[in-house]
């Protein structure tokens, strides 16, 4: 589903991000990627959603190597990248069932089809209270529920968050992650970046640890090494 | 297509209204501009009508001796006529000049029994030369001071008009250099005003066009309802630009019009027979510069 092969990211002029970094991710997969901040985790991310090139390498995505994707193409491949961030990133002049349905509309659904399925997304991740509410109207752990149901909302393949629960108590970081868990039990492949040890342990999936750039561990039921 | 024209609507909308206040400044800056250069603009055309009316004013009258034939004066108009300098000449006849003489001294008995005792006419005829423009009185004097027109001509008052002539030629050209340079000063910080607002207003929308690529939308799915928006901002400007202009130029009107009696100018009736054309310029000025001063600003914040 993800592949990465030989990859490296240099930041002009001399700041080396990823290192070689070769790795593989099975449809279907729960990954975390654990690492201390400025290891390359976020990098790696952003390379997956075409936010960044790598320097070197190659990354391919399914069947497609977006390793020199046109800038053209890009809208495509996020639409099918579903992408939770730490800061959340919600619109902030849209309510919420709007900023859920804006990830429909970019992708030129029909209204009819919108109206119909953002409710029911709305609902998986309990929200369907909040849907009139503004973002700065709820908790962070509404607003990243609310990221998660507009990551979901177009059925993507492969679900990245960067940090989820990053800003988040460990109550609310709980029930994101059970949320995460329950997405890739309907099949999507799950890529969680993050630095939270307990939640690492406590899923027993594989884990992949980045180091200064660089892969230095990948366990299939893995545990927090750092 | 008709899905993202839509969609493009609603977003437009949305972020106008919601966003009230910024759509509110920047429509307030962008009617503040439209009236300075509308203005600029009005006092240019108004100084230069002026200088247009009082030039239509001038003219040139030559007189005739009273011994000459009637058909040696049309024989001079008709020479001044075929002049591409010569706007209009007019020719009264030696006993119409008399006539004139008559009325205009009607109540004095003094005038009036000398000239009956008198034979004959002792006025000649006179055309009255108006040309073109007010720099083609030199040429046109040049022909009526030629030799072969010298035994006719008695007398003309151009020596005494060359003055203010010359002077208005001069004041005509200062005036609409000056009007020029104050327009062009105008619109030069209009345009920096209007572009430092909207890129204010796209910068604090920054975060929300990087969110919007992040999720998938294409460039042109992120820029349009932007540009509609900075559309519904010029429209609008415009049409309370209009609203303010036109009652101002009802009340300041008739004062010009009364300040400029006499003269073939009507300003209220200038600006009322233009109104189109204003508008025409107005929605383009207005629009042109936000719609641009939008696609710059966002075009910076697209590269997600």
């Amino acid at each position: 589903m993800i592949r990465l092969k030989n990859v490296t990211k240099i930041y002009p002029p001399d700041t080396t991000a990823l290192k070689n970094v070769t790795l593989y991710i099975r449809a279907g997969e729960f990954v975390s990627i654990v690492g201390q901040s400025g290891t390359g985790k976020t990098t790696l991310i952003k390379l997956i959603i075409a936010e960044e090139k790598p320097t070197r390498g190659e990354v391919i995505i399914g069947d497609w190597n977006i390793t020199d994707i046109r800038p053209s193409e890009v809208p495509i491949l996020r639409r099918q990248i579903g992408v939770v961030f730490q800061d959340f990133k919600l619109l902030p002049r849209k309510t919420i069932f709007e900023n859920v349905a804006f990830g429909m509309e970019v992708a030129g659904i029909q209204q009819k089809r919108i109206r119909d399925i953002v409710p029911q997304v709305l609902k998986i991740v309990g929200l369907e209270k909040k849907v009139d509410r503004f973002p700065k109207q709820i908790s962070g752990g509404e607003q990243q529920r609310a990221v998660i149901a507009r990551a979901l909302v177009h059925r993507p393949k492969i679900l990245v968050a960067d940090e989820p629960t990053g800003n988040l108590d460990s109550i609310n970081s709980q029930e994101i992650i059970n949320l995460l868990l329950k997405i890739n039990e309907f099949g999507t492949t799950v890529v969680l970046v993050t630095h939270n040890r307990e939640i690492v342990n406590s899923l027993r999936k594989r884990v992949i640890t980045i180091d200064q750039g660089t892969v230095i561990s990948d366990q299939a039921s893995g545990k927090y090494i750092l | 297509m008709w899905l993202f024209f839509v969609r493009t609507i609603k977003f437009a909308l949305q972020g106008f209204f919601r966003n009230i206040w910024l759509s509110v400044v920047t429509i307030v800056i962008l009617v503040l501009t439209l009236l300075s250069v509308t203005t600029a603009a009005g006092v240019n055309v108004l100084a230069d009508k002026a200088i247009t009316s009082v030039q239509e004013k001038v003219d040139v009258s030559v007189y005739f001796k009273p011994d000459v034939q009637e058909k040696d004066v049309l024989n001079v108009q008709n020479r001044l006529e075929s002049m591409g300098q010569v706007k209009d000449v007019i020719y009264t006849s030696a006993s119409q000049a008399l006539e004139n003489f008559k009325i205009k001294h009607a109540k004095d008995t003094v005038i009036l029994d000398s000239i009956n005792q008198l034979d004959t006419n002792p006025l000649g005829a006179t055309l009255v030369v108006k040309a073109q423009s007010i720099t083609d009185y030199t040429v046109i004097m040049s022909v009526l001071d030629s030799q072969e027109y010298a035994s006719l001509i008695q007398d003309k008052n151009y020596d005494d008009n060359q003055k203010v002539i010359e002077h208005l030629d001069s004041l005509s050209n200062r005036v609409q250099r000056i009007g020029y340079i104050v327009s062009g000063v105008f619109v030069i910080i209009a345009i920096l005003i209007i572009f430092n607002t909207i890129r204010i207003n796209i910068y604090t929308h920054r975060e929300e066009i990087g969110i919007m690529k992040l999720v998938g939308a294409s460039n042109w799915f992120v820029r349009a309802p932007f540009l509609v928006e900075s559309l519904l901002y010029g429209l609008l400007a415009v049409v309370l630009s209009l609203a303010i202009l036109y009652p101002l130029l009802s009340v300041v009107g008739p004062q010009v019009n009364n300040f400029f009696e006499g003269y073939n100018l009507d300003f209220s009736q200038y600006f009322s027979a233009q109104f189109w054309q204003i508008v025409g310029w107005q929605v383009l000025f207005a629009t042109a510069l936000s719609v641009i001063s939008s696609l710059i600003a966002i075009g910076r914040y697209l590269r997600v």
